[in-house]
């Protein structure tokens, strides 16, 4: 079995985040940066696939981006993928989810993937797109917001995160893309050893002109704080006074006290 | 008539041969009994403990002859010193016996055993014999009778105790016999230099010559057959502390306290990080098993231990031992628990007290090594975030790197980084950094050094978190990455000196980085302090505002780097009236947040820092005082969990001087 | 412009959020035409065609099937935009529908500006607009960001859709109920919530004691729930329980946008946080600047 994880580095979300120049991006002077939490669970999932299998799947892990991207890959081989494809891109964030996607698709189809793993978003652009138009693109069955995963035979049980803690369940055949959601399982910490391994491991380093073929179908015209909330009003001070005020607004504004 | 005595009266010289060759046999065993122990031993991995020869030399005569480390403690430990030096003394005096009777005599014809000196010779030793019984009766009474909680006594114990005294018995008995029949008849003055063999000597006095003689002979032969049993005895029983524990005082370690050793990352041909079985520990490591005497003070000043952890420092070296004798191949770690080995905040006091030498805090950082570093594993998923963390943002809370210098806007303080000049580098470190608390005590140091005319320069941003709670979890890998970033920018900032407000960064800074090239002077803020004051540069105006207080002694700026004085110099200059509380200085009893504890949730057992704040409270100051970023977050926290509000404040050592400087 | 809405519809009712996308589409000024894969004893209250597919046949959960049902009822209606709510079905089904038409989808819309659409991004602390540059577009709506006071009234007109072609790689299993709930945060008429900014488990209960003194119940944002530090049937937000108390308070919750989406609808929202910059500051009536551990005992002794 060959399995694909698509993992993005993302910057801390406890980051000050202020619009680069263009304004329709983050400025990364400041910003520290990380595997997309998301991803981690893919990653997590797809080396217990591996493990549960006996090791016999060669686990792939791509990720899109500049130079620093190599950090989170060198994560992903250090949790125990096999091996690492950096397309380099000094600059993804100017592509769409649909770019993102053929580029991935591109690398996919000549490696011959039974199953990729991905997160089911990013938390910087949260398009929650990708992993889906992989599957699409490929021919793929895909599940997202992936909360349980087994595997046996060639088809995938998936538990689907709903809305208001219901689960859907779902069987998959192979080839399939599945994207993870927070909570699938938990992420190891890499050892030493393996963190030693890693640093030895392949990882592919492919120009991204050589995979992009597609034009984007959309864009970000702007990136900007958003606009307070009209009316809220922030209070500080001394604790003690912040107490008295708010005990003020609630038996004015609420019927909660009596 | 001249003081003297024969020796092998009623024996006969014939004795000397079988003698000598029964002495040699029982010494055969005890060398046997070591032999074998030596592969045990081996098993672990070398380390050079033969270094500094004379230095070893020294400290282990010193140690043993002195007894200074077993009197700490005064339960027990009187005793035991008083007995020791009693048996000593019978050792030597047998020694000298020895001498005149097979080697003065026969050889120089020369008798040293008497007059003025003999009759010395007896009294001394008639005492040394009393004292001994009284001392091993009194310790008796304590083990057997008084039963001190945590005193694990097993069949060693009683074997032990009961050949020590049948040998003591015996001795006088022989003794009194002899004078039964020689002394107390021909030289009745000469008696009175042997008092207790002169009381045993009654109890002989109503037989007739040949049957004292008779029961001479059988008595002789019994305390001779009794120190054979002793001395073939020692490497089988407890009695081999005489000599491992004794021998543990040259294998001491010599390093500068709290050295760790500094793995290598960049050899890739290792595969083993840390000590997951015992053959991953030290040589010395296992000997220690063999050093430690059960006497339990490690685990009565454990924090862990006092508020119901599972962790007793005794235990785990003796897991060690076990673990070395009878499964070596197994899981050490597993033996332990991982509960046990995150238990430890590292205060130190268990090594500290050890009158054997014995090495805790290192062991369980081994294992702890094995943990996380072949595991991958944390005390807690909040430990594990917290590291993840330092690895992303240099900092435990996880909140913007950018946002690291943010405390110091509008402070008069340089930005090294960005080429401006200080004659101090404050190395801040996360909490005074980050946490709303102790940026009060960053902001203070900062007031203190403008009014003695310092100029501060900080890295701001560009600092990490020194290191220090990820490598006591374990964490060597992350450790070093920070550590080197850390000591890049700090050589790169062209400083010449660096004060810290945290005593880990101090110890971290000023110890562990030595390995990895730094070579900064650093200093605690405490003795930085205390040379502003000293040369004039900083006065503070006590009178007004009078204060009484506790201090708290951090462990790492305590027990690890005997800084006792300065800061309560410093605080008494301030206008301070110190209640010290019971545990205090090197006895000080940990605050519960090192060893990484700090990033932990507290699990077991009740909690550390409420234990201490009470002991705080029975001084009856209403104020204590820390010195340390992690105490005054656990001591905020136990005042609040404890419901010490009321009665309880806790401030740091810079806050208070703050106050109180004379512009 | 004209844009087929996809309603959901799960274990055999019509979902609210259905009227969400009616209110979206108000907002664009569009001509509106609504899809579902449902029944029609569970038909939407409104005036407008209803693409109607019979989810007896082909499931409430088939992606693959509905993909293409989507496609031919946009392909009837010509539809410039296909709307989706940003939900399990909506983001899981969207992108099919987007890859088929090589369309620009842009995801969980919060507003509409000039030029574009805005969305969240950077975990709710910063904004962008996104334009399609395709023809057509695909859209999913923030859940919660859209909403009309209007009763919703009508009969709509059904066209019924279906397809022979079944073939799904995918086989749906069933629903698994959420896990029992000790509380039942729904009804609450004031909820107290601990975010991941109260530190520590230890400190849940200082969390639990405003609660009720204000005769209340403990809320938790999902991070909270993860870490074990409160169950999850005292979880708000999307994949928890969506809220509407007379008083909601935030202590420590820096605000996600899964966590907002559950507590939007509370009349009063009062958030404790020590970051002034924080997301949940956007939805909060009164925003208290405090260490939260500092000033929940304060608020709870002052209420005592």
């Amino acid at each position: 079995m060959k399995i694909l994880v698509c993992v993005k580095q993302v910057p801390d979300m406890e980051s000050r985040f202020k619009p680069d120049g263009s304004g329709t991006w983050f400025e990364e002077a400041d910003l520290a940066f990380r595997m997309n939490e998301y991803d981690e669970y893919a990653v997590e999932q797809a080396v217990q696939l591996k493990e549960q299998l006996g090791n016999e799947p060669e686990v792939t892990v791509l990720s899109i981006g500049p130079d620093r991207v190599n950090e989170a890959i060198k994560k992903a081989l250090a949790m125990g993928c096999d091996r690492g494809a950096h397309i380099q891109d000094p600059a993804p964030q100017g592509k769409d989810p649909w770019q993102i996607a053929s580029i991935i698709t591109q690398f996919a189809q000549g490696e011959g993937f039974d199953l990729i793993f991905t997160g089911m978003q990013s938390q910087d652009r949260g398009s929650a797109q990708v992993g889906v138009l992989v599957a699409e693109l490929l021919g793929f069955a895909c599940a997202t917001t992936l909360v349980g995963f087994a595997y046996a035979d060639g088809v995938i049980t998936a538990k689907r995160e709903l809305e208001g803690g219901i689960k859907g369940i779902a069987k998959l055949r192979l080839p399939a893309v599945v994207t993870c959601q927070l909570g699938l399982n938990i992420p190891r910490y890499p050892t030493l050893p393996n963190i030693m391994k890693a640093k030895k491991k392949e990882i592919l380093a492919i120009p991204v002109a050589d995979l992009l073929k597609e034009e984007a179908v959309a864009s970000t015209a702007r990136f900007y704080p958003p606009a307070r909330k009209g009316g809220g009003i922030v209070l500080e001070g001394d604790v003690g006074n912040l107490v008295e005020q708010l005990y003020g607004i609630l038996k004015e504004k609420t019927t909660v006290l009596r | 008539m001249e003081a003297t005595r024969e020796i092998y009266w009623n024996i006969g010289h014939g004795v000397v041969i079988p003698m000598y060759l029964l002495t040699f046999a029982a010494l055969g065993v005890l060398a046997w009994g070591f032999w074998k122990r030596l592969p045990v031993w081996r098993q672990g991995k070398p380390l050079d403990r033969f270094d500094r020869y004379d230095e070893r030399v020294k400290r282990l005569i010193s140690t043993v002859l002195s007894q200074c480390k077993v009197a700490r403690v005064k339960d027990g430990g009187i005793p035991h010193a008083l007995f020791f030096w009693g048996f000593l003394t019978l050792f030597v005096g047998t020694l000298i016996v020895m001498l005149q009777a097979d080697f003065f005599t026969p050889l120089m014809d020369v008798n040293i055993l008497k007059g003025e000196f003999y009759k010395a010779f007896s009294l001394v030793l008639d005492l040394a014999g009393l004292g001994a019984i009284l001392m091993l009766a009194g310790l008796s009474i304590r083990r057997f009778v008084m039963k001190p909680e945590g005193l694990e006594t097993i069949n060693d114990d009683r074997i032990i105790h009961q050949l020590l005294f049948a040998i003591l018995i015996t001795g006088f008995c022989v003794e009194g016999a002899r004078m039964a029949a020689t002394e107390l008849q021909q030289n009745p003055d000469l008696a009175r230099f042997s008092p207790v063999g002169y009381v045993f000597a009654h109890l002989f006095t109503g037989y007739t010559d040949d049957s004292i003689r008779t029961m001479h002979t059988v008595l002789w032969w019994t305390h001779f057959g009794l120190v054979l049993g002793f001395i073939a005895a020692l490497p089988y029983t407890k009695l081999r502390h005489i000599l491992t524990t004794s021998i543990n005082s040259f294998f001491a370690p010599l390093e500068e306290k709290g050295t760790i050793a500094t793995l290598n990352m960049e050899d890739e041909s290792q595969e083993q990080f840390g000590a997951t079985k015992v053959t991953d520990l030290t040589w010395k490591d296992i000997f220690d098993a063999d050093a430690c005497t059960s006497c339990k003070r490690c685990q009565d000043r454990c924090p862990a231990w006092a508020t119901e952890k599972p962790l007793s420092p005794m235990k785990v070296v003796k897991q060690v031992g076990e673990a070395a004798w009878s499964a070596p191949d197994s899981s050490l770690v597993e033996t332990v628990t991982a509960d046990v080995l995150w238990s430890c905040t590292t205060c130190r006091a268990c090594q500290d007290i050890c009158p054997a030498e014995i090495e805790h805090v290192n062991k369980i950082l081994e294992m702890r090594r094995s943990l996380s570093l072949m595991e991958g594993e944390f005390p807690g998923d909040e430990v594990r975030t917290a590291v993840s963390n330092v690895e992303v943002n240099g900092n435990p809370f996880g909140l913007a790197f950018a946002s690291r210098g943010d405390w110091a806007e509008g402070l008069p303080v340089a930005r090294v980084s960005d080429g401006e000049e200080a004659d101090i580098l404050y190395f801040a470190g996360c909490y005074a950094s980050f946490d709303k608390r102790n940026r009060e005590v960053a902001r203070s140091f900062v007031k203190i050094c403008a009014a003695a005319g310092i100029t501060v320069g900080i890295l701001g941003k560009d600092e990490k978190c020194c290191g220090e709670p990820v490598r006591k979890l374990g964490n060597e890998y992350l450790y070093q990455m920070v550590a080197q970033e850390n000591i890049e920018l700090m050589k790169a900032s062209g400083a010449k000196k660096v004060v810290t407000t945290c005593p880990h960064c101090f110890n971290t800074l000023s110890r562990d980085y030595r390995d990895l090239g730094f070579e900064l002077e650093t200093e605690h803020y405490a003795t930085f302090i205390h040379g502003l004051m000293e040369s004039g540069r900083l006065t503070l105006a006590p009178e007004q505002k009078r204060f009484a207080f506790t201090y708290h002694d951090s462990c790492y700026l305590g027990r690890y780097k005997d800084i006792l004085a300065e800061p309560r110099a410093v605080l008494a200059a301030a206008g301070g009236d110190l209640r010290e509380m019971d545990r205090s200085g090197c006895d000080s009893f940990c605050c519960g947040a090192g060893g990484g504890r700090i990033l932990a949730e507290e699990k077991l057992g009740t909690k550390i820092s409420e234990a201490r704040v009470r002991m705080a409270g029975d001084t009856g100051a209403p104020l204590m005082v820390s010195n340390c970023p992690f105490c005054l977050t656990m001591f905020e926290d136990g005042i609040k969990t404890g419901g010490f509000e009321e009665s309880m404040r806790v401030r740091d050592l810079a806050e208070i001087v703050a106050e109180r400087i004379v512009a | 412009m004209k844009a087929l809405l996809v309603c959901e519809y799960r274990e055999g009712k019509l979902l609210d959020s259905t009227y969400e996308l009616l209110a979206f589409a108000d907002r664009l000024g569009a001509e509106k035409a609504m899809f579902l894969i449902g029944s029609d004893s569970a038909l939407p209250a409104c005036s407008t065609t209803v693409y109607l597919a019979d989810a007896a046949k082909h499931g409430e959960y088939n992606p693959d099937v509905h993909k293409k049902l989507v496609l031919d009822a946009a392909q009837r209606e010509n539809a410039d935009c296909i709307v989706f709510v940003h939900s399990s079905y909506g983001w899981d089904l969207a992108p099919r529908v987007a890859a088929a038409l090589r369309a620009g989808q842009v995801s969980e819309i919060v507003g509409i500006v000039d030029g574009g659409y805005e969305v969240g991004c950077c975990n709710a602390k910063m904004r962008r607009t996104v334009v399609p540059k395709s023809g057509k577009a695909v859209l999913t709506i923030q859940a919660g960001a859209f909403s009309s006071s209007d009763t919703p009234q009508g009969t709509p007109r059904v066209e019924r859709i279906d397809t022979a072609d079944g073939a799904s790689p995918m086989e749906f299993v069933g629903y698994e109920p959420a896990e029992k709930k000790d509380v039942d945060l729904t009804r609450a008429e004031v909820i107290v919530s601990a975010g991941r900014g109260v530190g520590k488990k230890d400190n849940i209960p200082t969390i639990e004691a405003l609660a009720k003194a204000l005769g209340g119940e403990l809320g938790a944002s999902r991070p909270v729930v993860d870490a074990g530090w409160v169950d999850h049937s005292h979880q708000v937000g999307t994949t928890g329980q969506s809220v509407s108390p007379k008083l909601y308070v935030a202590c420590g919750i820096s605000g996600a946008i899964q966590h907002l989406a559950g507590m939007k609808k509370s009349d009063f929202v009062v958030a404790i946080n020590k970051d002034k910059d924080a997301p949940i500051g956007e939805v909060a009536d009164v925003l208290v600047v405090a260490d939260v551990m500092q000033f929940v005992p304060a608020l709870t002794a002052k209420l005592q």
